[in-house]
């Protein structure tokens, strides 16, 4: 299974609430996250933006952070969740 | 519709918007307002007073917009400080006031729309929700 992408923000606060439930799903768990911050890196920006169209439809039709999108299926997580919330999405299979 | 420049020919007042104002709400002149350009009206605005925007006017100014509203600033002190850097970091990086919990899109109509502070009202984080709040959490609904 890919590495799981989280966009987020260095600025943004509700990222910075996810980081340690990401942190502790990897502890716990085999899944890995591909963190990309995406105010101070364009490659990262251009990445997300890249799945603008699954992001969208899940955030309010913009292009919100933290979200989480799965590469290979293209399912999306957006918002600050609970860590179970997290989790359930992240262990859904392919 | 297209929005477009207007400068009231009295005291230069700027207006943005697919009609100009029939009373110029800073001098009271009534039909004052003429159609310019948007370089011009950039001129006109980049050369005054308040260019550089401290990040104390900001909270200051957002203060004063949230009192006459049924929303606050959020009172975690802490929250409001890491976005206001991040709103500030935008501006200095991307040109505009951008909301620090979203990206840019590129376009520029739709990018208008993550200004801070944005028109969160409408959001489903916000709009008949009680304890609402806009997505990055700098407003919240008055308890």
């Amino acid at each position: 299974m890919a590495d799981l992408l989280m966009f987020h923000g260095q600025e943004c606060p509700f990222c910075r609430k996810m980081m340690p439930l990401v942190e502790r799903l990897e502890r716990e768990t085999s899944i890995r996250f591909d963190r990309r911050e995406v105010w101070h890196d364009e490659a990262n920006a251009e990445l997300m933006r890249s799945y603008a169209e699954a992001i969208a439809s899940k955030c309010g039709k913009q292009l919100r952070v933290p979200t989480f999108v799965n590469p290979e299926t293209r399912d999306v997580l957006c918002g600050s969740v609970e860590y179970e919330k997290l989790r359930d999405w992240a262990v859904k299979p392919s | 519709m297209k929005k477009r420049y207007w400068r009231c020919f009295v005291c230069n007042d700027i207006h943005y918007g697919v009609a100009p104002p029939e009373l110029c709400p800073t001098c009271k002149i009534l039909h004052a307002y003429v159609e310019i350009s948007a370089d011009e009206a950039r001129r006109i605005l980049g050369g005054g007073p308040g260019a550089a925007f401290a990040p104390e006017e900001f909270r200051a100014a957002i203060e004063r917009f949230a009192a006459g509203n049924e929303f606050q600033v959020n009172p975690d002190r802490e929250h409001v400080d890491l976005l206001i850097r991040g709103v500030f970091e935008n501006e200095k990086s991307h040109g505009l006031k951008f909301c620090p919990c979203r990206l840019r899109t590129k376009d520029w109509e739709e990018d208008l729309k993550i200004v801070c502070p944005c028109n969160f009202t409408v959001h489903e984080t916000y709009k008949g929700v009680d304890g609402g709040r806009c997505w990055c959490g700098l407003f919240v609904r008055r308890r």
